[in-house]
C-alpha cells in the first residue's frame, strides 16, 4: 500500500497566471510565491530523507551544452540576456554593464517570464483540456481557457437567464464525487446529489443577484461587447508549477488537475464570462508591474501592492498557500457583479486501514481503523447500517464551529448549528436522527457536508466499555505540542504521556481508566480529543466460527445415516427407471419408424443381465456401508466439544468457517448443528441472528448497536457462544 | 513502447521541421515532409530533381499522424531559453506524450550562429516515461557531441541539399577543418548532381571514410530494437556507437537503519560473483535473518554507513527485506487485513507457514497455526504468549520455531511489532518551547522524546533492555518524569 501523493512546498513550487492577447501576444501576468526557487539550487535531500535522483554521465555531458563555447574559434557573444538567469533570492533591480535593467520578477524559476509566457500559452486545441509540459525538472500543469470562437467572452443574453446558474450547479455536482465520499468515510451511500457545499450555495444566491443585475443593464449590452473585443484577451492559463519526484508525476498531476486546477480554471472562466474579471484584473496587475518597473520598486513592495489591490492575485496566493499545505482553498473573487467564493480542496482520507510501511511517514497520525475498509457490499445495502455504526466527531471545538456558522446569514445554517449541538461522538447518526429536531436524512446530509469540508470525521460511536489502545499509527513527533494542548484543554487530567502510556500497557475497557463515575463525561471528552488526533484506536474483537471435531463427526454421521435411510427406501424407484426404459424400447409401436435398431433376443438378455449386475452391486455396497456405519461410534454430545478428545475424533482437525453468513452445504449443516447445541432457545435464535457478524470483519463490539440491543445482553449471548468462536483482536 | 521517434530541426527559412521520423507517418505525413521541402527549396532551385531523389514512395494509405505537429512544434523546438533540457508535453487529447531534448549549439560557423535540433520520442501518455528519458538524453548527448566534433548532423544536411543541386557553400563560413571540407564538398556536389560521384565525396568528407547511415533508418532501428529487445547497439559511424537500454524505474528504497534485521529473499550466495562490489560481498556473507545491520557491519568489518548503503542497494533490487530485532520479551499484535488473510489461508499461506516454522518431527497442523497467530495481542509479550499456550496444553517451543513464526507473521503482514518507547515530560516541554536540545550530557536523553524505539537505543548504545531501564532510572530527572509506552 503506498500513500497518496499530495502537494507540498517541495513538489509544488508556484502558481502563475499567463494570458494571451491578440495584439500584444502572451503576457506573464502574475505568479506566487514571488520568489520561485530554481529547483537546481534546492538542497539535495528532500523531506523524506532519500538522496537526490541519480545522475549519469550523460547529464554531465549535457550540462556542457549550457556552457558558452569559449574554446571554439569564433565564439558567439556570451552576454546574451537569456543565458544568465539572475541569482536566486534577490529582491532588487539590477543593471548589466551595458545598462539593461534586470527586473527581479521577470525571472521565474530561472526562466525569463517572456519565454515562459510564450511557451505557456498553448493553442486552442488545449482549451479546457489538460496541458502538461515538463521543462526538466519543472512540470507545468494547467487547464487553459480560450475565448469562445466568436471572440467574445461574455455569453449572449439571448440564452436562458438561468444559464449562469447552471454553470454553478454543474460545478456543485462534480465537486464531491461519490467516489471521494466513499473513500472519505463510506457515507455516500444514502444520498448523493444532496451535497451542496456552503460556499457554493452562497455562490448560487449571488448568481441569482447577478442575473438580476444583468437583466437590469441589458441595454448597455452592445457597448460591453465592443469593450470585450477591444480587450482582446484570447486566452488565460492558470499554470501550476510542480517539481515532483519522477515516480510521483502522474499521480500528483492527476490529483491536482482533477481537484484543483480544473475547478479553479472553471471558476475563473465563469468570472471572466460574467464580468470580464480575469482581463480587468490582469490589466491592473500588468499596469502595476509596469509602474514598479519604471520606479524600480522592490519585488516585495510590488507584490504587497498587487495582492492588496487585486482579488485575482490574492486568489492565486490563496490557492498556492492552501494547496501546498493541502488545506481547503477558499477563494474570494471580487468581480464587478459581486464576490464569488468558490472553494477547492483535494479530498484527504481521514483514516488508514493498515499500518504504513516502515519509513513512509506521510500518513502518520491518521486514525487507524478497519471500520471503513471492512464494510462489505452487503452491509452497505442494508438500510441503516451506516447510520447505526457511525457517529460524528467534530475536528474542531464545537463552539468555534457554531460561531462560524452563526456568522453566516444563510438560513440553512440554523439547522446546521442544531446538528452540531446534537451530534456527539458517543451517539450514532441513527440516535441523533431519533431526536425530534432533525430528520435522519438531514443528519446524513449535514454529516456528509461536514466530513467533506474536513470539519468532522465519522467514527464508530465512542463508548466507555469499549477498549481503546494507543494507536500504532500515532505520530509521536507531535507529542511536544500535543502535550501542551492537552494540558490546556484538560488541566486536571493526568499528563498526556502518562495517559497514553496507561492505554498502551494492557488493553482494558476505557472506563477502567476513569477514577469515578462522576468523571465519566470528562473522560469521554478526553477520548474524543485523543481520537481526533489519531492518538488512540479502538481495539475490536473479530470472530470466526470454529467447528470442533465432535460437531463435524456428528454432522457426518447424520449425513451417512440419512443416506442409508434413503437408500433403503429407494431401491424400488431406483431400479424402475432403467426397467421402464427397457420396456419402452420393447414397444413395437415406436414413433421412430423402421430404421431404428430393434434389439434381438440375445441383446435383450445381455441388457437384463447387466442391469441385474448393477443392482446387485449397489445393494452390496449399501449393505457394506450400512454395516460400516453401524460399526461407527454413535456421536455423543459433550458439554464442551472443544475439549472432547475421544479416540474417534483424533484424526479430525477443527474447521474454521470464514463467513458464517455465507455458509453453504456442509458448513450450513455445521451451523445448525451448533445451534442445536445451544440449549437456550434465546441463545439459539441469537446464534442465527449473530452469525452474519462471524466473518472476521465485523467487530463484535458493534453488534449491540446494529441489533438495537443492550450491550450487556449482547455480550452475555456472545460469551455463551464463545466455545464455537475463534476471536482475534485488532483495530 | 515507442510509438514514434523523430528528428526535428530548426531551419532558417522554414522554422521547426520534422526532418526524419519512424514510422514514416507518425508526426507528419511523408508527403508533407517532402512537399514542405520542396516549398522551401523552390524559390531558388528547380524542384524536379530534389523531389525524385529523396522523397520515398508515399505509403499506399497513410495513417493519420499520432500528434498534431502544428500544435506541438512550439514544445519540440522551443524558444532558446528552454533548449538544452529535457522537455515533455502531452497532446491535447491526452493520448500521447512527446519526450524531447532540444539541443542548441552556439557557434559562429552556423547560420545565425545557432544549430538547433531535437531527437524525440512519442509514447502513449500512460506509459512509464522515466526509462525513456534516458534514451532521449542519450540521443541528445551523442548527436550533440558528434555535431560538435565533426558536424555529423549539419554535414548530412549539406549533403542532402547538395544532392538536390542546391549549393550551400556560402552558408558555412570557415569553421573547423572538417566543416570547411564539407562546405567545399557541398559546393562541389552542387555543380554535378551525379549519384556515383556523391558517395565518393561523402567518403572524402568523412576522414574516417565509412559509409554513413541516413538518420531515418537509424531512428527506425532505435525504435524497433528498443521496442522488441529493450536495448540497442547501433554503430552510427566508424567511431561512434549508440548503446541504449531501457531500465525500469524504481522508487527509492526505504532507508536502512542500524537496528533493522535484513532477511534474504533469495539465495544471495548463489547470485554473488567475484566481480561484485567488495563491501557488498562482505555484507552479504553475514545476512542470516537474525543479525541486525549494526552487527552485520561489525562482523563484516565494514563501516555502518557502507553496510547500510550496500543493504539499501539490495533492497532496491528487492532481494532482501527488513525486519525488526526479535526478542522474547517484545510484543507483537495482529494487523487487520493480514491476519484475516492468514485465517482465510490466502495463497496457501498456512502450508507455507507450517513448512517454515515447524521444528518438531511433525508439521504443525494448520488449525494450530491459526490459533497461534490469532492469539497474539497488544499488551502480551511473546514470552507470555508462549506461556498462555503452554497452559492451554500446547508446548509451543517443542513444535514451533517461535522466531520464525513471528518473522513469518511480520513478513506476510499478519503481525506488527509493538515497539517500546520512553518519553520524558521535561524533554517534551523543552521541545515544545523550541529548545532543540536541553542541557545535560547523558547519551540517553536524546531518545526520550517518544520517537526512538528501544530497538534503536539497544543497537546504538549497545545496551540491553534491562540496562537501559536501569540507566534511565539514574537520569537526573524529577520523579515520574519518564514514562514508557508501547506502540
Amino acid at each position: 500500500m503506498s500513500q497518496p501523493v499530495l502537494p507540498n512546498p517541495n513538489n509544488f513550487l508556484a502558481v502563475a497566471l499567463v494570458i494571451n492577447r491578440s495584439r500584444d501576444g502572451p503576457n506573464f501576468v502574475f505568479h506566487y510565491p514571488p520568489q520561485v526557487r530554481p529547483p537546481h539550487s534546492q538542497p539535495g535531500q528532500s523531506q523524506d530523507g532519500s538522496p537526490p535522483e541519480p545522475r549519469d554521465a550523460d547529464d554531465a555531458l549535457l550540462e556542457r551544452l549550457n556552457e558558452p563555447v569559449s574554446s571554439l574559434d569564433d565564439p558567439v557573444d556570451p552576454s546574451s540576456s537569456s543565458g544568465h538567469p539572475p541569482p536566486h533570492g534577490w529582491d532588487d533591480h539590477r543593471f548589466t554593464e551595458n545598462g539593461a535593467q534586470i527586473v527581479p520578477w521577470e525571472h521565474v524559476a530561472g526562466f525569463p517570464t517572456r519565454d515562459l509566457a510564450s511557451i505557456l500559452t498553448p493553442g486552442r486545441s488545449y482549451h479546457k483540456k489538460l496541458f502538461q509540459l515538463s521543462l526538466d525538472p519543472l512540470y507545468c500543469v494547467s487547464c487553459p481557457i480560450h475565448v469562445p470562437e466568436s471572440g467574445i467572452w461574455k455569453k449572449k443574453k439571448t440564452k436562458k437567464p438561468d444559464q449562469a446558474k447552471s454553470v454553478r450547479t454543474e460545478d456543485a455536482i462534480t465537486t464531491p464525487s461519490d467516489i471521494d465520499l466513499a473513500r472519505q468515510g463510506a457515507h455516500a451511500s444514502s444520498t448523493n446529489g444532496g451535497e451542496t457545499s456552503q460556499p457554493e450555495q452562497k455562490d448560487k444566491d449571488k448568481d441569482k443577484d447577478k442575473d438580476r443585475d444583468k437583466d437590469r443593464d441589458r441595454d448597455g449590452d452592445r457597448s460591453d461587447e465592443v469593450d470585450d473585443k477591444r480587450a482582446s484577451m484570447t486566452m488565460f492559463n492558470l499554470v501550476f508549477i510542480l517539481h515532483p519526484r519522477k515516480y510521483q508525476v502522474k499521480e500528483l498531476v492527476a490529483t491536482l488537475y482533477l481537484n484543483i486546477i480544473r475547478k479553479v480554471s472553471k471558476a475563473y472562466k465563469y468570472s471572466q464570462q460574467s464580468s470580464d474579471f480575469v482581463w480587468k484584473e490582469s490589466k491592473r496587475i500588468i499596469a502595476l508591474k509596469e509602474k514598479g518597473r519604471e520606479e524600480r520598486w522592490k519585488m516585495g513592495t510590488l507584490w504587497t501592492e498587487i495582492l492588496s489591490s487585486s482579488s485575482l492575485a490574492a486568489s492565486v496566493q490563496d490557492i498556492y498557500e492552501a494547496v501546498s499545505q493541502n488545506r481547503i482553498a477558499a477563494l474570494q473573487l471580487d468581480t464587478a457583479a459581486g464576490p464569488l467564493t468558490p472553494s477547492v480542496q483535494i479530498p484527504v482520507p481521514f483514516y488508514v486501514a493498515d499500518l504504513p510501511p516502515d519509513g513512509e511517514e506521510g500518513q502518520r497520525g491518521l486514525w487507524l481503523t478497519s471500520a471503513n475498509s471492512f464494510i462489505s457490499e452487503d452491509s452497505l445495502d442494508e438500510p441503516g447500517f451506516l447510520d447505526r455504526n457511525f457517529a460524528l466527531l467534530l475536528m474542531e471545538d464545537e463552539r468555534k464551529i457554531i460561531a462560524e456558522l452563526q456568522a453566516d446569514p444563510d438560513p440553512t445554517t440554523a439547522a446546521m448549528v442544531e446538528f452540531v449541538r446534537l451530534s456527539k461522538p458517543t451517539q450514532s447518526f441513527y440516535q441523533v436522527g431519533q431526536s425530534n429536531v432533525l430528520s435522519l436524512s438531514q443528519v446524513r446530509k449535514y454529516a456528509q457536508h461536514f466530513i467533506f469540508w474536513r470539519r468532522a470525521i465519522a467514527i464508530p460511536p465512542l463508548h466507555a466499555r469499549d477498549v481503546y489502545i494507543l494507536s500504532p499509527n500515532c505520530d509521536t513527533r507531535r507529542l511536544p505540542r500535543a502535550s501542551v494542548e492537552w494540558q490546556k484543554t484538560f488541566p486536571l487530567a493526568p499528563p498526556l504521556t502518562n495517559f497514553l502510556a496507561e492505554l498502551s500497557y494492557a488493553p482494558r475497557p476505557y472506563k477502567h481508566f476513569c477514577p469515578s463515575k462522576a468523571h465519566r463525561s470528562t473522560y469521554l471528552l478526553m477520548l474524543a480529543w485523543l481520537m481526533r488526533g489519531g492518538w488512540v484506536t479502538q481495539l475490536c474483537t473479530f470472530a470466526y466460527v470454529v467447528v470442533w471435531p465432535e460437531i463435524q463427526y456428528e454432522v457426518e454421521y447424520q449425513l451417512e445415516a440419512e443416506e442409508l435411510r434413503r437408500a433403503e427406501e429407494g431401491p424400488a424407484s431406483g431400479t424402475s427407471i432403467p426397467s421402464s426404459s427397457f420396456e419402452s424400447s420393447e414397444d413395437p409401436h415406436r414413433p421412430f419408424g423402421d430404421d431404428a435398431h430393434v434389439p434381438t433376443i440375445n441383446e435383450q438378455a445381455a441388457e437384463q443381465a447387466r442391469l441385474e449386475r448393477i443392482a446387485e452391486k449397489t445393494q452390496r455396497e449399501a449393505a457394506e456401508k450400512a454395516s460400516a456405519h453401524a460399526l461407527k461410534v454413535v456421536p455423543t454430545a459433550t458439554a464442551h466439544p472443544s475439549v472432547n478428545n475421544a479416540p474417534h475424533l483424533a484424526h479430525m482437525t477443527p474447521h474454521i468457517i470464514l463467513d458464517a453468513k455465507k455458509a453453504t452445504g456442509k458448513e450450513s449443516l455445521y451451523m445448525s448443528a451448533i445451534a442445536r447445541r445451544l440449549n437456550d432457545e434465546k441463545l439459539a435464535k441469537a446464534w442465527h441472528g449473530f452469525c452474519k457478524y462471524f466473518n472476521g470483519k465485523s467487530a463484535l463490539e458493534r453488534i449491540a448497536l446494529q441489533e438495537d440491543m443492550k450491550r450487556k445482553e449482547a455480550w452475555t449471548l456472545l460469551t455463551a457462544m464463545s466455545e464455537h468462536l475463534m476471536v482475534v483482536r485488532h483495530w | 513502447m515507442i510509438q514514434g521517434i523523430f528528428y526535428a530541426r530548426f531551419l532558417l527559412q522554414q522554422g521547426p521541421k520534422i526532418v526524419a521520423q519512424s514510422p514514416p507517418d507518425c508526426i507528419v505525413t511523408p508527403t508533407s515532409v517532402s512537399s514542405s521541402n520542396n516549398q522551401a527549396l523552390s524559390p531558388t532551385a528547380p524542384t524536379t530533381t530534389g523531389a525524385t531523389t529523396t522523397a520515398p514512395a508515399p505509403a499506399p494509405a497513410p495513417k493519420p499522424p499520432l500528434i498534431d505537429f502544428d500544435v506541438l512544434r512550439e514544445y519540440i523546438i522551443p524558444r532558446k531559453a528552454f533548449c538544452n533540457r529535457f522537455i515533455t508535453v502531452q497532446d491535447p487529447e491526452g493520448r500521447y506524450a512527446v519526450l524531447g531534448f532540444p539541443v542548441l549549439i552556439t557557434h559562429a560557423k552556423y547560420p545565425r550562429n545557432e544549430f538547433i535540433f531535437n531527437f524525440g520520442l512519442v509514447l502513449d501518455a500512460d506509459a512509464e516515461q522515466a526509462s525513456y528519458e534516458r534514451v532521449v538524453r542519450r540521443l541528445a548527448v551523442t548527436f550533440a557531441e558528434m555535431e560538435k566534433q565533426d558536424e555529423y548532423l549539419s554535414q548530412q544536411e549539406t549533403e542532402d541539399w547538395s544532392r538536390r543541386g542546391y549549393g550551400l557553400g556560402g552558408c558555412y563560413r570557415g569553421g573547423a577543418g572538417a566543416g570547411g571540407g564539407g562546405a567545399g564538398a557541398g559546393a562541389g556536389a552542387g555543380s554535378s548532381t551525379c549519384a556515383g560521384e556523391e558517395k565518393a565525396i561523402v567518403g572524402g568528407v568523412k576522414k574516417v571514410g565509412g559509409e554513413r547511415r541516413p538518420i531515418e533508418s537509424l531512428l527506425e532501428i532505435v525504435r524497433e530494437d528498443l521496442n522488441n529487445y529493450g536495448e540497442c547497439m547501433i554503430p552510427v559511424d566508424d567511431a561512434n556507437t549508440i548503446n541504449m537500454k531501457l531500465f525500469p524505474h524504481h522508487p527509492p528504497p526505504p532507508l536502512v537503519k542500524g537496528w533493522h534485521v535484513p532477511v534474504a529473499k533469495t539465495k544471495l550466495a548463489s547470485l554473488v560473483d567475484p566481480t561484485w562490489d567488495l563491501t557488498l560481498q562482505k555484507v552479504i556473507a553475514h545476512i542470516d535473518g537474525v543479525s541486525d545491520v549494526r552487527r552485520i557491519a561489525f562482523q563484516a568489518d565494514v563501516s555502518l554507513d557502507l553496510a547500510t548503503l550496500a543493504l539499501r542497494h539490495l533492497l532496491r533490487y528487492d532481494v532482501i527485506l527488513l525486519l525488526d530485532l526479535f526478542f522474547f520479551g517484545s510484543c507483537y499484535a495482529p494487523r487487520a487485513h493480514g491476519i484475516h488473510d492468514f485465517v482465510a489461508d490466502a495463497d496457501g499461506m498456512q502450508d507455507e507457514c507450517a513448512a517454515y516454522v515447524s521444528c518438531g518431527p511433525v508439521k504443525v497442523p494448520r488449525f494450530r497455526l491459526v490459533r497461534l497467530m490469532t492469539s497474539f495481542c497488544v499488551g502480551k509479550s511473546v514470552m507470555e504468549w508462549i506461556r498462555g499456550h503452554q497452559e492451554d496444553g500446547f508446548d509451543v517451543l517443542r513444535f514451533v520455531d517461535v522466531r520464525r513464526l513471528v518473522q513469518f507473521g511480520v513478513i506476510k503482514g499478519c503481525l506488527y511489532r509493538v515497539h517500546k518507547y520512553v518519553v520524558s515530560k521535561q524533554y517534551l516541554a523543552a521541545l515544545a518551547t523550541g529548545q532543540a536540545r536541553p542541557a545535560g550530557g547523558d547519551p540517553l536523553q536524546k531518545y526520550t522524546d517518544g520517537c526512538h524505539s528501544f530497538d534503536q537505543i539497544i543497537t546504538e548504545q549497545n545496551l540491553s533492555d534491562a540496562e537501559i531501564m536501569e540507566r534511565l532510572k539514574h537520569l537526573p530527572l524529577p520523579n515520574g518524569d519518564l514514562t514508557v509506552f508501547y506502540r
